[in-house]
């Protein structure tokens, strides 16, 4: 048994390293070809043609679950709330156009396919979350990081981080809840204590932090690191809140020692190791043939939601003072969807069967990937050719003779 | 002129430099060390990528704009006010022919010319060491003297005249 285990996960090794350098050969985001890799090798189509297949085995569901904390302990780590309150008048401006468009056309998505108040809350935090590892990474690749164009992106970037942690919290109890009003009130208020008691650690931790951390051994540092990480989100999931905010909180709380950039520079190869196995296990879990299903919903959410990014993302731009083409490029570059709207679809999958209706979940779960699948390629290739969309903005001069 | 810093979550710091005019130098640090250097041209101006530099490469970069950068000392290119004559400083190794004898029996002032002006052991500095002063290995002598005059010290201490 353990034999062809260690095999299924050495195939699964291989098939991201396979298609990550595809991806880098190509130019893309490495995020859909992760999630495509898990597809080619689930039960449902290599299951189906060699009757051989990656089993969802506990390895890798419980190494998906580390992916969801690292990539949230990171999102932590890097979250900066001096910054934020330095510059919150045009961040806080931004952020709340962001989420008042997105989420709201999510909501409404949601509300309109569904019916009801859990999925339509499911689909908005889908919509609204945008990717911050992927936009950065493009900001990198295209030099848009020198340009003023960077600094609503970052900025609102922050704030839907800020934001999708409260969400999880709140969210996660939801779909854990019952289903009447009193149970879910009651979850909720559980998890917004957890979240008050995570504050409380962080505010009184970074002392306690800073001296645990205190080695210069590499080797310590990562395994103390992870020892209170996963610790401490393992204990959120036991007593039913989100182990993702229990895992921002705790990069939070270590942010703000003096360790921050060893922790950094140690444990993102570990980060990225698991996130990678995180999207495998999204397409591991994803039936494909279940997407002639979801096809026309998620090309209604691909047509809703593009323009809805577009518009909040150019008047973000411009509340940072930026020229409308500048701005055109925060619209254009916050359309790209990632690792958070699957994180909120593999939420929808907890609430099967109990707060969802087992095809409701099931729906949301496959549309959502799908359209994760669809915005990752779309933003990033928006962004690569932000200039044909830049010469179509009034008052522009066109930077190539069109012959007219 | 202004600086200004603000940070690349996830990345790094960026700095932005105001360079004459409307230019503007924008400097991205990445955690790992990689140092990318943009150049803006106008206030409308896209960044036009002028390095890419691992974290040693941006080390020498800074120290050489920093005017703090040496790796070899040009010992001819040295200028100290003392005419010909400058001073240096001479290990003397544990082997050395001259450890154990005094300065008077080893004769350095006629054998090569350069006066040896004080001995450093360890943490103490001896100045004006009298004739009946024992070296011993380990010494670091302080000697005024002619470039060729050096050599030649150096030689006998090292027993290879």
């Amino acid at each position: 048994m353990a034999k062809t285990l260690l095999l299924e996960v050495g195939v699964m090794f291989a098939a991201l390293a396979i298609v990550g350098l595809a991806a880098s050969r190509l130019g893309l985001s490495s995020i859909p070809f992760y999630i495509l890799s898990g597809i080619a090798l689930n039960e449902f189509v290599a299951g189906r043609v060699l009757s051989l297949s990656v089993s969802n085995s506990t390895f890798v569901s419980v190494g998906a679950e580390l992916g969801i904390v690292f990539l949230l302990f990171f999102l932590g780590i890097e979250f900066n709330l001096e910054r934020l309150l330095a510059d919150r008048r045009r961040i806080g401006t931004a952020g709340l156009i962001d989420f008042g468009v997105n989420f709201g056309v999510g909501f409404g998505l949601g509300w309109v396919l569904f019916g009801s108040l859990l999925p339509a809350l499911l689909a908005a935090g889908v919509v609204y979350i945008s990717s911050s590892a992927i936009i950065t990474k493009t900001l990198l690749d295209l030099g848009w990081i020198a340009n003023p164009e960077s600094g609503p992106l970052l900025g609102t970037l922050v704030f839907e981080d800020l934001v999708i942690a409260v969400y999880l919290a709140v969210v996660s109890a939801l779909v854990a809840g019952g289903s009447d009003l009193a149970t879910a009130a009651q979850s909720v208020g559980i998890a917004l204590g957890f979240i008050v008691l995570l504050l409380a650690l962080v505010a009184v931790g970074s002392p306690v932090f800073e001296r645990l951390l205190d080695t210069n051994v590499a080797e310590y540092l990562v395994v103390r690191a992870v020892g209170v990480t996963v610790l401490v989100a393992g204990v959120a999931l036991a007593v039913g809140v989100s182990e993702a905010v229990a895992a921002f909180f705790v990069g939070m709380a270590f942010s703000a020692t003096s360790h921050v950039q060893d922790l950094e520079r140690e444990l993102t190869g570990l980060r990225d190791v698991f996130a990678g196995v995180f999207f495998f296990w999204i397409g591991l879990v994803t039936d494909p043939f279940l997407f002639p299903d979801v096809a026309l919903l998620v090309l209604a959410a691909v047509a809703v939601t593009t323009p809805a990014k577009l518009v909040s993302g150019f008047y973000g731009g411009r509340a940072y003072g930026l020229s409308d083409r500048r701005s055109l490029r925060v619209g254009l570059a916050m359309v790209t969807r990632g690792e958070f709207s699957l994180i909120i679809a593999t939420l929808a999958l907890t609430g099967a069967g109990s707060t969802l209706p087992a095809g409701t979940a099931d729906t949301i779960y496959a549309a959502t990937v799908g359209y994760v699948l669809v915005m990752s390629l779309l933003g990033t290739t928006l962004m690569q050719f932000s200039g044909a969309f830049e010469n179509l903005l009034p008052g522009e001069t066109p930077a190539l003779r069109d012959g007219s | 002129m202004k600086v200004y810093e603000s940070e690349v979550p996830g990345v790094g710091q960026k700095y932005e430099l105001e360079l004459t005019g409307d230019k503007r130098l924008v400097v991205v640090l990445h955690h790992d060390g990689r140092c990318e250097l943009f150049r803006r041209d106008g206030p409308d101006a896209d960044g036009q990528k002028i390095l890419d530099l691992n974290g040693e490469q941006a080390n020498t970069l800074g120290s050489i704009l920093e005017g703090a950068f040496f790796e070899t000392v040009d010992t001819q290119s040295l200028s100290v006010p003392l005419g010909e004559d400058i001073i240096e400083w001479i290990d003397i190794p544990d082997d050395s022919p001259v450890a154990g004898s005094t300065l008077e029996g080893c004769d350095i002032r006629n054998r090569t010319g350069a006066s040896v002006i004080a001995v450093q052991r360890g943490d103490e500095t001896v100045s004006n060491p009298g004739p009946d002063f024992e070296l011993a290995g380990g010494d670091i002598l302080v000697a005024v003297g002619t470039r060729q005059e050096h050599a030649t010290l150096t030689d006998v201490v090292r027993g290879e005249d």
